[in-house]
């Protein structure tokens, strides 16, 4: 692996995204957590971008900067603002248990990327990016992609139904 | 010679050239910003019957703006005792940042443009949404109700408004079959977009004067409602920094505007011995000019009546109007 301009972007866009999964791990107030998922997101989307998925990047930031302010608003609306976490004390069998975990983990996405065959057809993705897709998805595939917004509707409507029941019943002992 | 640099391989002498070059858009921008506020508040005067800044660099206080500059800078740099440091210190660059890297994307003339991406107004949406955050940081980090309830406000602006801005400009992408924004101002080289898509351009227009947070739509920064919304608790340099965003926004939208709705650099018939760059400037003067005369004329609007305005009127609209735009387009192909 030689230094060059890619490799330095990558490395530098895959720490701020480690770094940022971490900080959400670790830091104790609602926003500051949102903060380190925000960076994670601007930087996978920066990665989409070095592997010449421009529209993919574009939109990953498109949807996620929305969705980031909105779990923003939901954070500062559902906390108070010195709240903080406090640390719940962890075993030590549970910590062997949990070392485990992680390590089987890795083991099993790095067994499964190293295996992972997508075939040798060369396939000219980066031009014309977003045509592609589009013919992929509306020419291609319509009705599952159909069937997928379908699907995301009846969870939208599900939610509110949910959510109306409750208020419902409350009218009603009022 | 710009699209030469971009087609070269990537070097030191490359990326020296580019940062050069990329310094040389700041400052062009920050003298827009230093003119561009100047020119609000004479307009604003002369709309008002006033004279605005007329004592510090001559008749028309040409150095007005550099002396405020000046004086934001020198001043004391107060954070609250109460607010959360380093969220109060990052959310005015966050804020900043992404007002800059929009320009990239925008082609002032047909050889004067930074990044050609195929996705140029796709890209622009979505990295303009990323400042909201900023703005939301900086009212939540400041620990001040009226600063929190900014912040929201811009929050849920954006988030309705960016919408209708969207789905306004899907049916020019349906005539130009493509997001590229070089490839929008060529297909304009007929007919301007705005007489083609006039429906599309008021839809436009309105959600980007909502994006730029300006009256009447400053819900986020309501003076006599909010003292004035995220940044109440900030001062100097750092407000510096969220005022200098809002004005390069005001800067990428006139920009972008003039590309996707009057026709880039392109001129009118019979006038095409004028250079491309004058026209831009024109067109874009055009666009800044209306946008403060917006500021001295109407009324701000309700919080209530603002995000109903969004999801009951404009989205519709906007809707409808790509519904009729493929319906046309289908038609004309068939005959």
């Amino acid at each position: 692996m030689t230094l060059s301009g890619e490799f330095l972007a990558f490395m530098s866009l895959a720490i701020v995204a480690v770094v940022g999964g971490m900080l959400l791990l670790n830091l104790t107030k609602v926003v500051h957590m949102v903060l380190g998922l925000f960076f994670t997101f601007a930087s996978i989307a920066g990665i989409f971008i070095l592997l010449s998925a421009e529209f993919l990047g574009v939109v990953q930031i498109l949807v996620y900067s929305g969705a980031i302010t909105i779990i923003m608003l939901f954070g500062i609306m559902l906390t108070r603002h010195q709240d903080e976490e406090e640390q719940p004390t962890v075993g030590a069998w549970k910590r062997v248990l949990l070392l485990i975990g992680v390590l089987s983990f890795g083991a099993l996405f790095y067994i499964g990327i190293y295996g992972l065959d997508f075939g040798t057809t060369p396939a000219a993705l980066h031009v014309s990016n977003t045509e592609q897709i589009g013919m992929a998805l509306y020419r291609d595939f319509v009705i599952p992609f159909e069937l997928m917004s379908v699907l995301l509707l009846v969870a939208l409507i599900g939610a509110i139904v949910l959510s109306r029941k409750d208020d419902g019943k409350e009218a009603e002992k009022q | 010679m710009v699209q030469d640099l971009l087609h070269s391989s990537p070097g030191l002498a490359n990326f020296g050239i580019f940062f050069l070059l990329a310094t040389v858009l700041l400052l062009v921008i920050l003298g827009f910003v230093t003119y561009g506020i100047l020119a609000e508040r004479k307009v604003l005067g002369f709309m008002q019957g006033r004279y605005g800044p007329n004592h510090l660099g001559g008749r028309w206080g040409l150095l007005q703006t550099v002396s405020d500059v000046l004086k934001l800078l020198l001043k004391e740099d107060i954070i609250p005792k109460a607010a959360d440091r380093p969220l109060f210190i990052i959310a005015p660059v966050i804020a900043f940042a992404p007002s800059f890297m929009v320009m990239a994307t925008i082609p002032l003339t047909d050889n004067l443009q930074f990044a050609d991406l195929g996705i140029g107004l796709l890209y622009y949406v979505a990295i303009s949404g990323m400042s909201v955050v900023g703005f939301l940081l900086g009212g939540w980090a400041s620990n001040n109700k009226f600063s929190l309830l900014g912040g929201m406000r811009a929050a849920s602006q954006m988030i309705s408004y960016e919408i209708p801005l969207v789905m306004s400009v899907l049916g020019i992408i349906l005539l130009t079959g493509s997001l590229n924004l070089n490839e929008i101002v060529a297909a304009q080289e007929g007919v301007w977009f705005i007489l083609l898509q006039p429906v599309a351009f008021v839809v436009f227009f309105i959600a980007a004067v909502a994006e730029l947070n300006r009256v009447p739509f400053d819900l986020a920064e309501a003076e006599n409602e909010l003292v004035a919304g995220f940044h109440t608790e900030y001062s100097g340099f750092r407000w510096a920094m969220f005022m200098l965003a809002e004005y390069v926004y005001m800067f990428a939208m006139a920009s972008l505007i003039t590309v996707v709705f009057l026709g880039g650099w392109l001129p009118l018939p019979f006038l095409g011995f004028i250079p491309g760059a004058v026209w831009f400037a024109l067109k874009f003067s055009l666009v800044v000019y209306i946008l403060i005369w917006f500021r001295a004329t109407f009324p701000r609007i309700r919080a209530d009546k603002l995000i109903e305005f969004a999801w009951k009127v404009l989205l519709p609209v906007a809707l409808a109007n790509i519904f009729l735009t493929a319906l046309i387009k289908e038609l004309l192909e068939l005959f």
